[in-house]
């Protein structure tokens, strides 16, 4: 058992879930106090103990199916119904006496069996799935990697399994039983049910084989999905994808937030306050029986985002609101602008609606802004500071995301100086390219001396880089 | 605790059931690991799905005392572990005045007076003078104690940190008196509306629960448990149409705590079932946000249609269907 559950942890690493070598320890010690006959209460366990991220119960969930309860429960449905098929009259019960008195020995130890014989004999489902898989493991399984190879596999853990010498000693069995005196219709029901065990043994082993190589290409799917998730281009988004990183950005978003809360050294109170202490205390004879302490201020950090929601491809943009509506979940003081040639106000806009609406409609516009123009970052800036400028202050970080493509309009860098000026600092996140900044029609260049931080941010390795970047600055 | 009481996952969703709370076995299976491990347990899932009110109700059926520390940004040690009470040591530097005269009486410089009182501290450091916060109660109290740390992602990491030196060992180093332990490891829930990813080092050291939104016949049975009054049809409508609500992609879903407002405000309008006009007029019970209101009158007609329309199509299946469902936990519990 043990043994399985170790190699259980193995998937579960593979398919990304960091299982620590602490937490496996403890789903042993939680299977030596549950009784693990009830599959429900098994897998609670092992999750409780092993899986620590809401976003990965499904993937466990999945893979426990797949490596736990599947197996066992088609390898009981296969041999119900292979010993189904006995007629009525015929006590199952009787029949294993009746072999026992043949073979001399107590009923169900048959010790003149192979383990396979005894185990299809009796109905040792535990032994019968212990004994497949070893002899699968023999067959060299972990080097399966497609279906064409499933009846390869299958076949040499049939020879491992030692079938055929277990089909040859059933069926003796049953010509000494007929020997013994078993009535012609008896014996022949016995020999069409150690036909259907064999049958049942075949396709049990193949169904393993299925299974191993459908774990195999589990793991590898879904490294496959989040990598190339990481890597690919906004510019290649489809809406769909957008919608799959949500978690990934919400994450970014509060990590962000941790970043920008510097709090001084910690103190156990703020400071004394000494004038308020001893007005306090003037009747204790100026003894300070009562400390009054100077409340403790938290920086808490503010941000500003403005986003540009003009890209020629939306889905740029897409992606971006959606990193700036997860930022205003996290934070309590944050103000979000969209523009394209005018600015406009969407804070309450991504405070009142759930996610995808705020996205759609802010794309649309969001009833402040036309977004049926040709982005004019200059003007957006300056509609900032004529507008908005207060919102700025010492503790403000003021995020831009855009690709500075002015289309030839005035940059009005000056604004951005302003705005540079009042706030604790400035971030661009610029999908493209640096060596693409200042070219064509690209004003980047003009923006970079009032930017603390000007990066390229153009999927979402980029992006999540940058961001443990920001924590070394 | 007596006999038998609470020591497989059946008797503990059974007492659990016997005080009100309705959960699964998964819950059950995750108390059960709780007490025999001892090892903490870190509870997420969305807000008002029961994570408090499950510590709550583990602490009466254990017979424990219940611990609580609320977790808020700034919540810092001398809040949630111990604190020296100063005006006490004051006052009884006051009344000892005449002794410490005496104590210093003879010495020749300041320093040496200093020094001479200082060798006097531990009297004004000890233990009569500390006053407990909840963790340094928790793992002080001489009887079973069930220590809570509500809403954990409400703290800063600092305090994360603190946790993690506490949870390990149940101990805690006073620098003035040394180390405290834990007579007796109490329970310990923690609870989180991930509103921030924990550290994977207090994760490691939990059992992880994830309460999701409970399925249609679980929420029956916790609104039969909670609002009998609301009645088998009143109750089925309710659950379905919270469930239906469910899918709709809202900024804020609605739990079960909403589902038995609803119920109650319901009750209180005297409505027998649902129909359009008093879904119109109590949405607000359990949407709290206008775009979400917006949304689901949007959907309304359907969301009516479906449960009238599985009314004509026979009510007697859809009662037998969540009547096996309800069977079917019953003999989880057996
Ligand atoms: N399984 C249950 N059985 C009975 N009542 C329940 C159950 N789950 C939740 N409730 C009820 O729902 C309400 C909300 O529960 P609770 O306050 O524990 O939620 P919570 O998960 O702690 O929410 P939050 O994240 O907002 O703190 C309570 O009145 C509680 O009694
Ligand atoms: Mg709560």
């Amino acid at each position: 058992m043990q043994n399985r559950i170790l190699e259980f942890t193995n998937i579960l690493r593979r398919a990304g879930i960091r299982v620590s070598t602490a937490e496996a320890l403890d789903a042993f010690r939680a299977l030596e106090v549950l009784s693990i006959d009830d599959r429900e209460v098994f897998r609670d366990a092992l999750g409780a103990t092993m899986v620590k991220r809401a976003a990965d119960v499904s993937i466990f969930n999945e893979l426990f199916d797949l490596f736990w309860s599947g197996f066992y429960h088609s390898l009981r449905e296969s041999f119900d119904q292979a010993s189904a098929g006995l007629p009525e009259r015929m006590d199952y019960e009787a029949l294993l006496r009746q072999i026992a008195e043949l073979l001399q020995a107590p009923e169900g130890e048959f010790p003149a069996l192979s383990d396979l014989a005894r185990a299809m004999l009796t109905g040792d489902l535990g032994q019968l799935e212990s004994l497949i898989r070893s002899a699968a493991e023999g067959a060299g399984i972990e080097r399966i990697e497609n279906f064409l190879q499933v009846g390869f596999f299958s076949r040499r853990t049939l020879e491992g399994l030692g079938a055929e010498r277990a089909a040859g000693e059933l069926r003796e069995l049953s010509d000494r039983l007929r020997a013994a005196g078993m009535s012609p219709d008896e014996s022949e029901a016995l020999s069409s049910l150690i036909d259907r065990l064999m049958d049942a043994i075949r396709n049990s082993v193949r169904n393993f084989t299925e299974r191993e190589i459908q774990q195999r290409n589990h793991d590898y799917m879904e490294k496959f999905r989040q990598e190339t998730l990481l890597e690919k281009s906004f510019y290649h988004l489809t809406e769909d994808e957008v919608r799959k990183m949500r978690e990934v950005v919400e994450r970014l978003a509060q990590k962000i937030k941790n970043i920008l809360t510097i709090r001084r050294k910690r103190m156990k109170r703020g400071k004394l306050d000494l004038h308020q202490t001893l007005r306090r205390n003037m009747s204790h004879g100026g003894i300070p029986f009562e400390m009054i302490w100077k409340h403790r201020k938290k920086d808490r950090p503010k941000l500003v985002i403005l986003c540009d929601v003009s890209s020629s491809v939306a889905n740029v943009s897409r992606f971006m609101l959606q990193f700036c509506y997860s930022l205003q979940e996290a934070f309590t003081k944050i103000r979000s602008f969209i523009f394209v040639a005018e600015l406009g106000e969407v804070t309450h806009l991504f405070k009142d609606a759930e996610i995808s609406d705020s996205i759609e409609r802010a794309l649309q516009g969001g009833g402040v802004v036309n977004v049926y123009t040709r982005s004019n970052f200059g003007n957006a800036f300056y509609a900032f500071t004529q507008n908005y400028l207060a919102a700025v202050d010492k503790k403000t970080t003021v995020l831009v995301l855009g690709d500075a493509r002015n289309n030839y309009n005035d940059p009005k860098a000056w604004c951005l100086r302003e705005i540079h000026s009042k706030a604790k600092n400035v971030i661009w996140l610029n999908p493209e390219n640096p060596s693409a900044w200042g070219f064509g029609d690209s004003v980047m260049n003009r923006y970079t001396p009032f930017v603390e931080v000007a990066e390229e941010c153009r999927n979402l390795r980029q992006l999540s880089n940058l961001i443990d970047g920001l924590i070394l600055r | 605790m007596g006999a038998g009481l609470f020591d497989s996952v059946e008797s503990i969703q059974k007492e659990l059931a016997d005080l009100d709370y309705i959960c699964d076995v998964n819950i059950a299976t995750v108390v059960f690991l709780a007490r025999r491990l001892e090892k903490p347990v870190l509870i997420e899932g969305p807000a008002g799905v029961g994570k408090t009110e499950l510590a709550k109700v583990v602490a009466t059926a254990t017979r424990s005392q219940l611990i609580r520390l609320q977790c808020y940004e700034g919540l810092d040690e001398a809040k949630a572990l111990y604190e020296w009470e100063y005006s006490k040591q004051l006052l009884y530097t006051q009344i000892l005045k005449e002794r410490f005269s005496e104590v210093m009486s003879g010495a020749k410089t300041v320093r040496e007076a200093a020094e001479r009182v200082g060798r006097e501290d531990s009297v004004f450091f000890s233990e009569n003078f500390l006053v407990p916060r909840p963790l340094m109660k928790a793992i002080t109290a001489d009887t079973p104690a069930l220590l809570l740390i509500d809403e954990v992602d409400k703290g800063d990491p600092e305090f994360e940190a603190l946790l993690l030196e506490v949870l390990s060992d149940f101990q805690v180093t006073v620098p003035e008196i040394g180390t405290i332990r834990a007579v007796k490891r109490p329970l310990v829930f923690l609870t989180s509306n991930n509103s921030r990813e924990m550290s994977d080092a207090l994760k490691r050291r939990c059992l992880h629960l994830f309460i999701d939104f409970p399925s249609e016949a679980l929420e029956i049975r916790i609104l039969e448990a909670k609002v009998p009054e609301a009645g088998k049809k009143l109750s089925a409508d309710l659950v379905r149409m919270m469930q239906a609500l469910r899918k709709l992609d809202l900024k804020k879903t609605p739990s079960i705590s909403e589902t038995l407002d609803w119920a109650r405000a319901l009750l209180a309008l005297n409505a027998e079932e649902l129909d359009r006009d008093v879904v119109r007029r109590t949405l607000n019970v359990i949407l709290k946000y206008e775009g979400d209101v917006r949304k689901a009158e949007g959907e309304l007609d359907k969301l009516l249609a479906e449960r009238v329309d599985d009314q004509r199509s026979g009510a007697g299946a859809a009662a037998t269907s969540s009547a096996q469902r309800a069977g079917k936990d019953a003999r989880h519990q057996a």
